[in-house]
């Protein structure tokens, strides 16, 4: 969910005139630079919804530090789950570690980073889609402006480089023009077939623009998830001690 | 106006307008019948066997909710491969590969389940990893070895996907709910041929393929034996009436009434949409009955016409004593029949409703035609009086006369022979059974028995148990009842392989303990199969669940896979299952559908629609006779040849093995149709003797008069024999049957009716 942050919840406060002159990259780079918090505390609640419209819950706690690089996931709902938790540290090296605590079991477990296409918690968001996007890692180019929800975007077009492991063939991203916040990403499998299409929407917390809501569709599998995030806190005094395999046996209390 | 004046009023008015103006009654009719032809082409053809079990039902309400959780129950298997040969190869693996990935492809399947698309769990890193069995269409030797280990090793995923000996692979195909299963089955077909005809053997089968295959060919089937058995008719008709004209027009009676019953059917689904007036197996019936029952209407008239013609060579003349003599009884035969099809209102069967509506349409339009368009287009001939047709007796009809006094000089050893015959059959009906399995519908040796005896036998079987549980699925002891279930449905030597979420959480639970096999067993704590399921929702795809839980896990499902059952077996096997579900202390409501439910359940309903069809109409009649007759005597001999007939026939099926189904049922509404149709002709003739003051020779002459129409009648419906040459076992039956049928009705009315009416007739002579 980290790269969700990152990419969406980016604060942008430069607002220039020649804008539609940029190239991809330029507005990747513009993206990539906005001002995020360092830190960030908040309660997610996420409801998954099947092809045939039945739904289920889950409520989590998340922390998260070094503007996402970090983040822990806590289980609250179902109460079957409860205790469930989730480390994920991305480092310099594009080395990603990810933790899972099974406190039925009494076991903590390493998630293989490789497959990154693997489902966070059931929903249809993926490991891949939760890490940071380097800006390096892909090629960027602008496709022509477009409307989403009366709103005026840029398109971009995200093309992984060659040697980069991912799930996707490409993205296309639609970025406001007036705030440069990503409203809508759709995102294409291997077969460049459209595989998911994301909706973000934003609040305003301590002067960064956060997001409260991400819709998501997988249009192959007829599958959506729809996350919340409220009781947010950003930039609170937080001991970074927390993002270690420890920590995922203590639910922390809300 | 009296009922008496209003009958001959409207006598009077149908002889003036035949009479004076044939071209109208000839025309008229044909708008008529053409009007409604339009309708043929709004029928819809249902293949679907449960839209014959009431919506109420508690077998129909679990599979309603059982497809709408889970989707289609209802499967075709591709099995292919080459006997003796090993199918873990490459080759094999690609064209698997290709023909699941060629099926997925189509909008018509909603789920395809072989090899290549099933995962696989593992303990990669001490962490549960769901991947793909087959991960590509290439395979290497290591790759096709560690998927034979691990097929070998899960006995649930043998049995689904590979034959006994490893030779034969097996593909699932649950079709999409809203597609019809011949369209599917089609597509199935098309498919599976194009990609592995050249290099194996493939056999289809499950009752998908069966439901999608059988409506077609058994109509084709019948369509192409119905026409030589009108072939059969018309010869005997020609034969007997020796007057091609008249037998044309015979014909054109039954084929008009045909399109009226047809198109009727199609205008009400146009106008209403209702579901009890498609086309299903059940109906394919319909045109046998109104041809044997517009053809008795017909050959009435026609050898009436012929007869008085002989006496006084009038064509006016002939055509009125025609409608004089025939009116009442071909109306008081097609009311008669009328209420016993309409009785079918009452029957548990959906589909009998737009059965007896739409055959009753037929029945009173042959009426109508056999009394004004056929009159009127013999009225239009000049006939030759010399002709045979006209200035000799027929065959029959010298038989007949011979037979009369035979039967008359002897009424009460006839009486006692008859009773002796009935009675053998009373005895032979607690003999009779019943099987209204589809599966059983083919003649062994058959190419589509073979390949659906090759499924049922060899891979998966044909049937199928589905139990449905609501509880919290994750709780164990809500797993350990489905496990105790499925121990039950797997000690039944019929059941090939059952499986659920009991079978994926025991799995997922020793993979995720070090694969040790300790630990293939349901984990005691809730929370342990709750973090085993999230394990498989993180690195599988939560599809791979949605055959056998529900999205909240609250709702599960056991299946079991099973062998061709026989109705004894089913039924017994369904009393155990009911009998364990009712122990259930942790699962709080518990249904169980699948194909042997609605098997079974469908055996209780052809036998109360038959009961209830049976009775009902033989009560109908024989008030409706008494009413007419004003004597309930009267009406209870008019029931004498259709009882006789229906305990003979369904005793003689009894004592023969011939099981009574969905589709031989329909015997006995050919019985009372046209049983009652020879019995009333009988009666109203012999009371129209009566009236005339005729004493002498009474039975003889009232033999002679209705005996030849009667037995020509029985004879050219005999013609349908040509059905035991049909390669569906039922309906060699319906064949058989149906000459035993008229042979029985035809005989009771002139022997058991003829000596009843010949002992009695004193006391009717007062």
């Amino acid at each position: 969910m980290i790269r969700l942050f990152v990419i969406c919840s980016i604060q942008f406060f430069l607002l220039i005139n020649n804008l539609s002159a940029q190239t991809g990259y330029e507005l990747a780079k513009k993206l990539d630079n906005k001002d995020k918090p360092q830190n960030m505390t908040s309660r997610i609640s996420m409801t998954l919804t099947n092809a045939k419209n039945k739904s289920r819950k889950n409520v989590m706690i998340s922390k998260t530090a070094n503007q996402s690089q970090k983040q822990m996931i806590w289980v609250l709902e179902p109460k079957s789950d409860r205790g469930l938790s989730f480390l994920k540290i991305e480092r310099e090296d594009r080395k990603t570690e990810m933790r899972i605590w099974l406190p039925a079991f009494n076991k903590i477990r390493r998630i293989n980073a490789n497959r990154r296409s693997n489902s966070f918690m059931g929903s249809d968001l993926s490991y891949e889609d939760m890490m940071i996007r380097s800006l390096d890692d892909n090629t960027y180019s602008r496709l022509e402006d477009d409307h989403v929800d009366g709103e005026e975007c840029y398109v971009l077009e995200v093309m992984p480089k060659p040697g980069i492991t991912t799930s996707y063939s490409k993205h296309r991203t639609w970025v406001s023009k007036e705030n440069l916040q990503i409203m809508q990403e759709a995102s294409y499998d291997k077969k460049s077939k459209l595989k998911k299409i994301k909706n973000f929407h934003y609040a305003s917390v301590n002067n960064y623009e956060i997001i409260s809501k991400i819709h998501v569709k997988d249009l192959q599998k007829k599958h959506k998830t729809d996350i919340y995030f409220d009781q947010v806190e950003v930039d609170k005094e937080m001991n970074e001690k927390i993002f270690q395999e420890k920590s995922l046996k203590r639910l922390p209390l809300y | 106006m009296t009922s008496k004046n209003k009958e001959f009023s409207i006598k009077f008015w149908i002889t003036r307008k035949v009479i004076e103006n044939p071209l109208k009654s000839i025309l008229f009719p044909l708008v008529f019948t053409s009007i409604f032809g339009l309708g043929m082409t709004f029928i819809v053809v249902d293949d679907d066997m449960l839209a014959m079990l009431p919506d109420n039902m508690s077998s129909k309400l679990s599979w309603d909710a059982v497809q709408n959780e889970f989707g289609s129950t209802e499967s075709i298997f591709i099995a292919f491969g080459n006997k003796d040969k090993t199918i873990f190869n490459k080759s094999s693996f690609s064209d698997l590969w290709k023909l699941t990935n060629a099926l997925e492809s189509r909008a018509e399947i909603e789920k395809v389940t072989s090899i290549a698309n099933l995962p696989k769990i593992e303990n990669v890193d001490d962490f549960l990893e769901v991947h793909s069995l087959q991960p590509s269409e290439e395979l290497d030797d290591i790759q096709i070895n560690e998927i034979k280990k691990y097929v070998y090793n899960n006995q649930s995923i043998r049995a689904r996907s590979i034959s006994k000996d490893g030779d034969y692979f097996n593909i699932m195909v649950q079709p999409n709910d809203s597609i019809a299963h011949n369209v599917v089955r089609d597509i199935v077909v098309e498919i599976g041929d194009s990609l592995l005809s050249k290099n194996y053997e493939i056999y289809y089968g499950g009752t998908a393929y069966i439901t999608g295959s059988v409506p077609g060919m058994i109509k084709n089937d019948i369509s192409k034996l119905l026409g030589v058995g009108l072939v059969l008719m018309s010869l005997i008709l020609l034969v007997n009436i020796r007057d091609l004209f008249a037998v044309g027009m015979i014909f054109s009676v039954i084929i008009q009434s045909l399109i009226v019953m047809a198109g009727l059917m199609g205008w009400v689904v146009y106008l209403t949409g209702s579901e009890n007036f498609y086309f299903t197996i059940i109906n394919s019936s319909m045109p046998i009955i109104l041809l044997t029952i517009a053809n008795s209407d017909g050959v009435h008239v026609v050898t009436k016409f012929f007869k008085e013609m002989r006496h006084n060579g009038n064509i006016k003349k002939s055509i009125a004593k025609s409608i004089d003599t025939l009116f009442v009884p071909i109306f008081l035969t097609s009311v008669t029949t009328i209420a016993a099809f309409l009785a079918l209102y009452f029957a548990p069967i959906n589909q009998l409703m737009g059965y007896g509506i739409c055959l009753s349409a037929g029945i009173l339009y042959a009426f109508i035609l056999s009394l004004t368009f056929l009159p009127a287009a013999m009225s239009l001939k000049r006939w030759d009086l010399n002709s045979k047709a006209i200035s000799q007796n027929g065959y029959l009809e010298n038989i007949i006369s011979k037979f009369g006094k035979l039967v008359i000089s002897k009424p009460k050893s006839i009486l006692v022979v008859g009773m002796i015959i009935m009675f053998i059959g009373t005895a032979g009906l607690s003999a009779l059974k019943v099987d209204v399995n589809i599966a059983n519908f083919f003649k062994e040796g058959t190419d589509f028995r073979n390949s659906i005896d090759f499924i049922d036998q060899e891979m998966t079987g044909t049937m199928d148990v589905r139990i449905r549980v609501e509880a919290s699925i994750k709780d164990p002891n809500t797993l350990n009842e489905m496990q105790e279930m499925q121990k039950l449905l797997n000690s039944n030597p019929k059941v090939t392989t059952s499986y659920s979420i009991v079978d994926v959480v025991k799995q997922m639970h020793r993979i995720f303990m070090d694969d040790n096999p300790e630990f293939e067993i349901v984990p005691k704590d809730e929370k342990k199969v709750s973090n085993l399921l999230m394990m498989y929702s993180i690195s599988g795809d939560q599809d791979d669940l949605n055959t056998i839980v529900d999205y909240n896990y609250k709702v599960g499902l056991i299946t079991a896979l099973s062998r061709v059952m026989s109705t004894e077996e089913i039924i017994q096997f369904v009393k155990k299952i009911e009998d364990q579900a009712y122990n259930f202390k942790h699962i709080s409501n518990t249904s169980i559908t699948g194909m042997a439910i609605v098997v079974r359940d469908l055996i209780y309903l052809v036998i109360e629609s038959s009961i209830i069809s049976i009775f009902s109409s033989i009560i109908l009649i024989c008030l409706i006779t008494s009413i007419f007759f004003k004597n309930f005597s009267w009406g209870l001999l008019s029931i004498v040849p259709l009882v006789t007939a229906v305990l003979i026939n369904f005793g003689f099926m009894g004592i023969a093995g011939i099981h009574l189904s969905h589709v031989t049922a329909l015997l006995s509404s050919v019985i009372i149709g046209v049983g009652v149709d020879f019995s009333i002709h009988y009666i109203y003739q012999y009371r129209r003797l009566l009236k005339d003051k005729v004493r002498n020779g009474i039975s003889n002459k009232v033999i002679n008069e209705v005996g030849y129409p009667i037995v020509l009648d029985a004879a050219s419906n005999m013609s349908f024999g040509a059905l035991l040459f049909s390669t569906f076992i039922p309906v060699q039956y319906v064949g058989g049957l149906m000459v035993f049928a008229m042979f029985s009705t035809a005989f009771g009315t002139l022997t058991l009716l003829a000596a009843s009416v010949e002992l009695l007739k004193t006391s009717y002579s007062r």
